[in-house]
Order: C-alpha cells, then sequence, then structure tokens
C-alpha cells in the first residue's frame, strides 16, 4: 500500500539557549494508505505538538515531514493552506464549527473554497450527509444541534474534499459515551468503506480501540505501537489499557 | 495593598489597553477646551464688530459639542467596559468583595478622567492659540492676539468634564452589581441570531426614504403639501422619515438583499463569499443602529459643511451680484462729489477703472398687477435711460445691450426668485410723475443689475425718448458710481468716503458687503469645519472601535479558517470585503442625504453649491476612506495574531 506519510527524526524545541525543552524527539513514522491509526500518551507527552505539525498550523524545528508526497516543511504560507485545504481533513475537541453557517454550509465550506461548482458540491454534501446520518439537520445552525452531531459536521467537513489523511484531535473529547460510539462507528465505517486514512489523537483507550493501530508517545518520543491485527475490540482495549499503565503517569 | 494602588497599578500595567479610552476622552477635552477657549478669547471679541453674534453662535454650538462629547465618552466607555467584563467577573470570582470591585473601577475611571483632563487642557492650549488665528484668518482679520490662557475657560472644561468623568465613574461602579458572575465571562459570546427580513418593511424603509426626499426637494413656495403640514412640522416629518427609513433600510433591506445573495448559491458557494457574507448578514441586524448613527451624522456634518463652505465660496459673487460698481452713492453736492473724485483718485492703492455719473428718476409705483408675493403694492424703481443702461454693461464687460423702443422697459432685479417675485415680462405699470403718467411694458428681466442694490434696488430701464420725456418738468436723481481695481482691500478708501457723504446719499460699496460676507460665512465655516471635524472624527472612531471589537470575536472564526487551509491573502481580501459593506453603506447614505438637502437649499438660495458641496464630500470622503484602511489593516493584525 501506498505511504501517505512519512516523517524523517522530526524534532521540536521549545525556548532559547540555555532553557530549551523538547517537546518532540527523533519522530520517526509512516502512515500507510487506508490506515486508522491512533496516537496516545500522558499529557504533555507531545501529542498535540505532533498533531499541530503534521497538521502544518505549527513547523517542526528540524526533520521532515512528507505527505502525500510532498514535503511541508519547505513549504511556504500559501502553499501550505492550499495544501491543508487539498490534502488534509480536520476534526477538533471542540468541533469548530462557524456558528454564523447552518450545517450545511459548514460542511460544503471546504469545496466552496476550492471554487466547485454548485451543483457537484449540492451532490457531494448529500452524500456525505447520508453516511453521517445528519440529513436532518442540514439546514440548522450550530447552536441548534448536539454536541454529538455538531461533532458529526465537523467529521463530513473534514472529508467532504476527500483529503488524503484526515487528522482527528480528541473528537470524542466532548461528547457522551452514546454520541462518542456514534462518531467513532462513522469514523470506521468511513475507513473500511472509503478506505480514507485517518490519524486521530485521543486519551481515551475506549476510542483508541477503534484505531487499527497506536502510536504511543512519552516525553515527546514514540515509546511503544502495538497493532489490532484479528482481536476483538475488548481484547484490544485490554491491550491499550496495559500499555498505558506501564507508561505510568497518568492520563 | 489599598484599593486606590491596586487601581492605579492596573493603568499603569495595562497601559496598552487603557490606551484607547484614555485618547479619545483627551481628544473630546482637547476640542472642548478649544472651543470654549475661543468662546472666552478677548483677541476674537474685540476685534470683531458684530461680538454679540459671535458669542451666540459659540454658545449654541458649545452646546451641541457638549452633548456630543458626552455622547462619545460614553460611548467610548462602554467599549472599554465590555472588554473588562472577564477581567472584573475574574476579581469576583477569586473573592474580591463587590463593593471594593466596584470601588476599584471607579477610582481607576475617576484617575484617567483627571489624567485626561490635565493632558487636554494643556495640549488644548497650544492648539487654541492655532485655532485662534485660523478663525481671524478665515473672518478675513489680520490682527494677530496676544494669546492668554483663560481661565474662564479652563474652569468651564475642568466643570464639564468633572461632571461626564463622575458620571462614568458611577457607572463604572454599578458594573459589579448589574450582571450575573456567569454573564461576566460569557460577555462577548452573547448570540447572534439568524436575523429575519420581511419585504413589506423594506419596501416600506424604501418608501419612507422617498418621502422624506420628495418632501426636502419641494418648492417650498408653492408646494400645497408644505402649506397644509405647516413650515414647522414639514421639516420635522422630513428628518423623521429620513432617519426612520435609513434605520429600517440597514436593519431590513440590507438583511434581504443579503439572503437574495445567498440564494444564488454559485455565487454564495463560491470561496470566501460564503463567509463574508454570512457574517455580514448576522452583524447587520445589530449593526444597523450604529449604522444609522453614522450615516445620519455624516449627513450632518456634510449638510453643514458643505452648507458653511458654500457661502464662503459664493461670497465674493454675492458682494458682486449685490454690487456690480466697487462704490456708488446719490450725488447731491457738486463739491463733495469732487472731494470724493480726489481722494479716490490720490489714492495708490486702487486705480480707477471708470467713473460715471447717471441720472436717474427714483419713482414710486404702483405693481399691484404684477402679482407678486414678497413686495409689497407700491415699491420705489429706479429709472435709467437705455443710453446709460449700455454704457454701464459695457463698462461691466457683459454682454447684454438693450435696444428699447417706446414704452418699452426691462426690469434689473437681481433678487428675483421664480414665483415670488413679481412677473415683470408683459406687463404694464404706469409711471407717474408730477401729473402726467406714463404706461411702460416690461419687455425683458434681467436677473442682475448695472446699478449697486443697496443705493438703486430695483432698477428700469425704459427708451431714451421716455426717459426725456419723463425727466421733463422734474430734476434728476444724479448717481455717481466708481469701478476700481483691488477693491477686495478698500477698508480705509471705503471709510473715508463713507464719513464724507450723509446717510440719505444711500451709500454702498462692493468692499462693505464683502467685509461683512467675510466675517458672517467665515464664522459659519470655521464652525462647521470645527464641529464637521469632531463629528468626522468621532464617526471615524466609532466604526474603528466596533470593528475592532468585531475583530476580536471574528479571531476564533479566522482561526478555523485558517486551519481549514485559508491562506491570508484570502482573509484580507475577506476582512476588506466585509468592512467595505459596513463603511460604505453609512457614508453612501450620508451622502445621499446631504446632496438632498444641500440641493433644497441651493433651490432656496438659487445659487449652485455644486463646487463647494463637491470638494467637501471629496475631502470627508477622503478622510473617511483613510479610516477604512487604517481598520482593515488593525482587523487583520487582530484576526492573524497566534494566540500564543
Amino acid at each position: 500500500m501506498k505511504t501517505i506519510l512519512r516523517t524523517n527524526n522530526v524534532e521540536k524545541v521549545y525556548g532559547s539557549k540555555g532553557n530549551q525543552y523538547k517537546a518532540l524527539e527523533d519522530i520517526n513514522l509512516e502512515i500507510r494508505e487506508g490506515e486508522f491509526i491512533g496516537v496516545m500518551g500522558p499529557s504533555g507527552a507531545g501529542k498535540s505538538t505532533l498533531l499541530n505539525i503534521l497538521s502544518t498550523i505549527d513547523t517542526p524545528t528540524s526533520g521532515d515531514i512528507i505527505i502525500a508526497d510532498q514535503n511541508i516543511v519547505r513549504m511556504k504560507e500559501e502553499e501550505l493552506s492550499d495544501f491543508r485545504r487539498n490534502k488534509l481533513g480536520f476534526i477538533f475537541q471542540d468541533y469548530n464549527l462557524l456558528d454564523t453557517l447552518t450545517v450545511k454550509e459548514n460542511i460544503l465550506l471546504p469545496l466552496a473554497l476550492s471554487k466547485v461548482p454548485a451543483k457537484e458540491i449540492n451532490e457531494r454534501v448529500e452524500e456525505i450527509a447520508d453516511t453521517f446520518g445528519i440529513r436532518e439537520i442540514l439546514n440548522k445552525y450550530p447552536y441548534h444541534i448536539s454536541g454529538g452531531q455538531k461533532q458529526r459536521t465537523a467529521a463530513s467537513r473534514a472529508i467532504v474534499a476527500n483529503p488524503s489523511l484526515i487528522l482527528a484531535d480528541e473528537p470524542t473529547g466532548a461528547l457522551d459515551s452514546k454520541s462518542a460510539t456514534g462518531l467513532l462507528e462513522s469514523l470506521t465505517a468511513l475507513n473500511e468503506q472509503n478506505k480514507s486514512t485517518i490519524m486521530m489523537v485521543t486519551h481515551d483507550a475506549f476510542a483508541a480501540s477503534f484505531c487499527k493501530r497506536i502510536l504511543f508517545i512519552k516525553d515527546g518520543r514514540i515509546f511503544a505501537e502495538i497493532h489490532k491485527m484479528q482481536q476483538s475490540r475488548q481484547k484490544f482495549f485490554q491491550k491499550i489499557v496495559d500499555v498505558l499503565v506501564s507508561l505510568g503517569g497518568g492520563h | 495593598m489599598t484599593l486606590f494602588s491596586i487601581a492605579r497599578k492596573n493603568i499603569r500595567r495595562n497601559f496598552t489597553n487603557y490606551f484607547l479610552y484614555i485618547t479619545s476622552m483627551i481628544f473630546s477635552i482637547v476640542i472642548y477646551f478649544t472651543f470654549v477657549s475661543l468662546k472666552y478669547d478677548q483677541t476674537i471679541q474685540a476685534s470683531t464688530d458684530a461680538s454679540t453674534k459671535i458669542s451666540s453662535v459659540f454658545n449654541g454650538a458649545s452646546v451641541v459639542l457638549m452633548i456630543f462629547v458626552a455622547v462619545f465618552i460614553w460611548y467610548s466607555n462602554s467599549f472599554f467596559t465590555k472588554k473588562r467584563k472577564k477581567e472584573v467577573g475574574l476579581y469576583s470570582l477569586l473573592g474580591v468583595r463587590k463593593k471594593q470591585i466596584g470601588r476599584m473601577l471607579f477610582y481607576e475611571n475617576f484617575i484617567m478622567g483627571i489624567l485626561a483632563l490635565f493632558i487636554g487642557i494643556a495640549l488644548g492650549s497650544i492648539l487654541s492659540k492655532f485655532f485662534v488665528s485660523l478663525l481671524m484668518k478665515v473672518m478675513g482679520y489680520d490682527a494677530v492676539g496676544n494669546f492668554i490662557i483663560s481661565s474662564d475657560a479652563i474652569l468651564n472644561t475642568i466643570l464639564v468634564f468633572t461632571l461626564i468623568t463622575a458620571i462614568t465613574s458611577i457607572h463604572g461602579y454599578r458594573l459589579i452589581y448589574r450582571f450575573k458572575l456567569i454573564e461576566l465571562f460569557k460577555a462577548e459570546k452573547e448570540g447572534e441570531k439568524e436575523p429575519r427580513a420581511s419585504l413589506v418593511i423594506a419596501a416600506f424603509s424604501v418608501l419612507l426614504v422617498g418621502i422624506g426626499y420628495w418632501l426636502a426637494l419641494q418648492n417650498l413656495l408653492e408646494s400645497d403639501v408644505w402649506r397644509k403640514m405647516g413650515f414647522m412640522i414639514t421639516p420635522l416629518v422630513i428628518l423623521v422619515t429620513v432617519i426612520l427609513g435609513t434605520y429600517l433600510l440597514f436593519n431590513t433591506l440590507t438583511v434581504y438583499l443579503l439572503k437574495m445573495l445567498r440564494k444564488n448559491k454559485s455565487h454564495f458557494w463560491n470561496g470566501l463569499n460564503l463567509i463574508s457574507t454570512s457574517q455580514l448578514l448576522y452583524r447587520m441586524k445589530g449593526n444597523a443602529r450604529t449604522l444609522t448613527i453614522i450615516a445620519v451624522l455624516s449627513a450632518t456634518t456634510l449638510t453643514a459643511v458643505g452648507a458653511s463652505y458654500s457661502f464662503y465660496y459664493n461670497n465674493r459673487s454675492n458682494a458682486e451680484t449685490a454690487n456690480p460698481n466697487s462704490m456708488m452713492f446719490i450725488a447731491k453736492d457738486k463739491t463733495i462729489s469732487n472731494q470724493i473724485k480726489e481722494r479716490i483718485s490720490e489714492d495708490k492703492k486702487h486705480n480707477i477703472v471708470y467713473h460715471e455719473v447717471i441720472p436717474t428718476l427714483r419713482l414710486n409705483v404702483d405693481i399691484t398687477n404684477l402679482n407678486s408675493k414678497n413686495s409689497a403694492d407700491e415699491v420705489e424703481y429706479t429709472i435709467i435711460s437705455n443710453e446709460n443702461y449700455n454704457k454701464l454693461i459695457k463698462e461691466q464687460q457683459r454682454n447684454d445691450s438693450l435696444s428699447l423702443k417706446g414704452n418699452e422697459a426691462a426690469a434689473l432685479d437681481p433678487t428675483y426668485f421664480e414665483g415670488l417675485s413679481p412677473k415683470y415680462v408683459g406687463s404694464t405699470v404706469s409711471l407717474k410723475v408730477n401729473d402726467h403718467s406714463e404706461d411702460i411694458r416690461f419687455k425683458k428681466l434681467q436677473k442682475f443689475n448695472v446699478l449697486n442694490l443697496y443705493t438703486a434696488y430695483i432698477t428700469v430701464v425704459v427708451s431714451d425718448d421716455l426717459f426725456a420725456k419723463l425727466v421733463d418738468g422734474t430734476s434728476p436723481v444724479n448717481m455717481e458710481v466708481y469701478k476700481m481695481t483691488n477693491e477686495v482691500d478698500a477698508k480705509a478708501l471705503t471709510k473715508d468716503i463713507q464719513s464724507m457723504l450723509t446717510e440719505d446719499a444711500n451709500f454702498s460699496s462692493f468692499y462693505t458687503d464683502y467685509a461683512q460676507g467675510m466675517e458672517a460665512s467665515g464664522l459659519l465655516i470655521f464652525m462647521g469645519g470645527f464641529l464637521g471635524l469632531v463629528f468626522l472624527a468621532a464617526t471615524g472612531s466609532i466604526i474603528y472601535f466596533k470593528q475592532l471589537t468585531e475583530a476580536n470575536m471574528d479571531k476564533e472564526r479566522y482561526d478555523i479558517l485558517h486551519k481549514i487551509g485559508v491562506n491570508k491573502k484570502e482573509v484580507k481580501k475577506s476582512i476588506a470585503r466585509q468592512n467595505v459593506f459596513v463603511f460604505a453603506l453609512p457614508l453612501l447614505a450620508g451622502i445621499a442625504h446631504s446632496v438632498v438637502a444641500l440641493t433644497a437649499l441651493s433651490k432656496f438660495l438659487q445659487t449652485s453649491l455644486v463646487i463647494p458641496v463637491l470638494i467637501c464630500i471629496g475631502v470627508y470622503a477622503f478622510i473617511y476612506i483613510a479610516y477604512y484602511f487604517l481598520t482593515v489593516s488593525t482587523y487583520y493584525k487582530i484576526v492573524t495574531k497566534s494566540n500564543e
């Protein structure tokens, strides 16, 4: 399978001389097309820093990041914007929906930005709305819908432009367990049916158990990696918890 | 640590946050102090002839300014406190008592007020010196005053601003009591709801503005509507319909149009149109009131400045219309006439362009059958012969000679007002000299005169034959006219000649009218310009403040957009487009309103105000556009500033 993302010795250092703090060190990872990968680790381990760097919002101090055959470290601001728009999809913990737009408009925003014709936009939105079961709320505004619906809207927006990689940052963090399960099932379906590549940062072992592969980060380094393979979700969940315990430091 | 010192430290540490507020207070104080200083200034009062008129104009204007300044400070104060709700909430959360917080806010505001007062008076003292000389200059005086800072002005300013500061301080004190803790934290998240717009109200808004415009553009004297509603009520009706119409226009019509725009998917779903349109739509209803205030302020400023500048601009031509000759008087005594001629010839500043003695007849004429609305039934006409008329017209370099025959006549009436003045052409009046009378028929009307208005009033030209017939048996009145060079600068000469003549010589001069006009219109334009500048600065600041508040609220949105791949260029474009809308709407409405008002004025005054009004609108729009660019660039900086 094709490699979607590869990082070479990515390092992120905060602070100036004398008072340096390494948030990330020696990060080498590879994500292949169709993977559903989880990133876990205790607070302060560098999960969010990694995600920000991979999503091109932040830049690494050194190292290379190649996404969809392009080295994003060398890109200029405008290229990065276009790259984010065309190649990446985002799902955030706090949804990040625009409250002046309806659910439908929020979803189609990336397509509108890429100047896709209105007719095509409409078809695409309807299709995705069905996948996530939000057809009924398409004309509502974000503050009229529940957290679960908001997150499904955000997920719809993330995938609407068929990105190479979907990045999810604690997508279930603000959801109740029922909505969380619903969202995770939708993401799984997306991964299995559409072959979408998803990278999800979470500290919730239950959410992580939906992934196929999990990277554990501790103190800025990749500490462990486990694969689901053919295990059941319950078993995989148990395994995740075991690793987390061995990581220590609470989560 | 006392509360007083906490408050003091608050100001010192967050000085940049307080900067805008203090600046707007200082600005208000400088303006007010400067204005009051002018009011009390000795040089101005001493050197102007019309000092009572001046002080009453200043009094009126200073009241307007006071109200305005109070509103402006109140506005910046509420902008300022809105930004600090969270901080106040935090103090409360940390367990500081409400009373203490209130007292802290009170002290803080009071310290700033007093500080602004000192700085404002200091700056104002320097500025008022400049403004005194400017005022003297536009009024046409040379005097440069020995400038003294008036203690009255300082006292007046301190009194007014201490009062305003006390009120805003009490308002600040009460802030903590007015809101629940949770509301203080949510201060900036107050809901924005999808606005509604009805087509009926949108149409009604256009209708209202239309009615206002239509009424304003009526011919005052012939309009039935004006007569029926009364001359006091109709202007009020115009004001109310236009202001209400403007408000509804912003409130409903723009929302309606934006919604229509949103229906067109291929436009709406195209890049950042989606963002700009929907954000405008959301803000529009909440903004309608501010935009209306700005539109009305702009219209007022433009109308006032445009009108006063027009008077100033037209002063020279008005003086020329009334005085085609530099000087004119009725000559009764040969020796005095000779003395005058000598005095003028000797004057090195002026050369005589022409000097004529025109024989005239002054007759009281019954003009009942001319159907005039504004003049008495019997008026005094100055009759001159066709020959003399042609001589003067040539000397005055107009190409308008007459050749009247028999009982034909021409009226020279520079004050002619269509519909109001006598209907000359075609009418017949009879001129009575001693016992016999002659009928004359008006063949032509000229809206100018060859004689000065004050000396001759309305002049009638008759054929040379008729003039000879009329003069026969009576003695004509000789009128002397002089045209000289450098007539604008004839103060000393005018004064001398006037003193040589008696009252009944009806002496008139270009210089007298010109200087009087300069004084009155100079004062007007100074007031208009001064207040206009203040209003302009204030309207600009109001939009600036408002847009920056919105920028802070929009920051989050633009962060999201940045994350999903909108580049900085597009963000800038979107900001520029949104702001164009917010800035252009009130400006266009203000310009439209003022153009209608000034068109009405120009109809009434029968002069073309196009050039002075265009200059005013141009200057206003230029400064306004500068505000636009300032706002866009600050907005962009706020929105793209990273959170770290």
